[in-house]
């Protein structure tokens, strides 16, 4: 390329640079004109300072701008929309709490193996009157006394008011011929044996306490009766403990 | 619309504790459909791959017995 063309085409370029924003900015104030004419290369945009007073052009520093172009146009609707927003994160918030708390709770809840362990279900027809028998639940022995008419008639008549943890038979029992209690011996926790002591009920070989045929401490170290574990019988020959 | 928002403005917000009630039963509410729909969508997803989908199969011969 020979320089003459190159100067050519250089000064036609300069030409049209110059041409275009003078099209454009023909309306404007003189100042306006003067700086949109030396950045016009790299800029379209234009600036209006909101700091003028009317029309003149020349900047006023007391001017307060005009900000009526942001101003919504009533201020219920800024309101709710306000209190939706706080209201809805609110919301969210006492979700999240409740949540929290509710899964630190369920967390502490029995599990659904354990659950599945805390009921055992016997098969009471299998027992024959006079007979113990001894299942394991939650891990401890339970005795099932199929008692005969002469033992509830004993247990019955026995002077309870008297005896070192005063209870009536009638409260230990729900049906009486089923004796349903825990085979844990109060004083330090050993398994008493059955049809044993001076009672005719249980007696701990540990330290030698003797429970009568309704499990109720007569002698010995043991301070309570045995223990009565929840039960229901529901049906006649079915008994459930838990 | 301002005559809505205004209405939902006087009813709802105005009052502090109609607000804070209104909160906590959207709270709930919100609760309720989060579950029931993450549930459907699950299994819509796992459609025929869970246990309650192919139950009977297995029951079916349990049941007879």
């Amino acid at each position: 390329m020979s320089v003459p063309t190159r100067l050519s085409t250089a000064i036609s370029r300069q030409a049209a640079r110059q041409t275009l924003p003078a099209v454009r900015a023909a309306p404007l104030g003189v100042q306006q004109q003067k700086r949109t004419r030396a950045d016009a290369s790299t800029s379209h945009a234009e600036f209006n300072s909101p700091f003028t007073r009317g029309t003149s052009g020349k900047k006023d520093t007391t001017v307060i701008p005009s900000f009526k172009k942001y101003r919504s146009g009533s201020e219920t609707n800024n309101k709710v929309f306000q209190y939706f927003m706080v209201g809805a994160f609110g919301g969210l918030s006492a979700l999240g709490a409740k949540n929290t708390v509710q899964d630190f709770l369920v967390n502490m809840s029995a599990s659904a193996d354990v659950l599945a362990q805390a009921k055992v279900e016997v098969d009471l027809a299998s027992i024959p009157e006079g007979k113990n028998v001894i299942i394991k639940w939650r891990g401890k022995p339970v005795f099932i006394r199929h008692r005969t008419a002469d033992e509830i008639k004993e247990a019955d008549e026995t002077k309870w008011e008297s005896l070192r943890d005063p209870q009536a038979d009638s409260e230990r029992v729900k049906k009486p011929e089923w004796l349903i209690m825990l085979g844990v011996c109060t004083h330090l926790g050993c398994v008493p044996i059955g049809e044993a002591g001076d009672f005719g009920g249980w007696f701990c070989p540990c330290h030698g306490s003797h429970y009568d045929i309704s499990g109720r401490i007569r002698k010995g170290p043991a301070p309570l009766n045995l223990e009565v574990p929840e039960y229901d019988f529901p049906e006649d020959t079915s008994l459930v403990i838990g | 619309m301002s005559g809505v928002l205004g209405g939902i403005y006087n009813t709802v917000i105005r009052s502090n504790g109609v607000f804070l009630s209104a909160i906590f039963v959207g709270a709930f509410a919100t609760n309720l459909a989060f579950d029931t729909g993450s549930n459907a969508l699950w299994d819509s997803i796992n459609r025929g791959r869970q246990w309650k989908d192919i139950k009977h199969r297995y029951m079916e011969s349990e049941d007879e017995e």
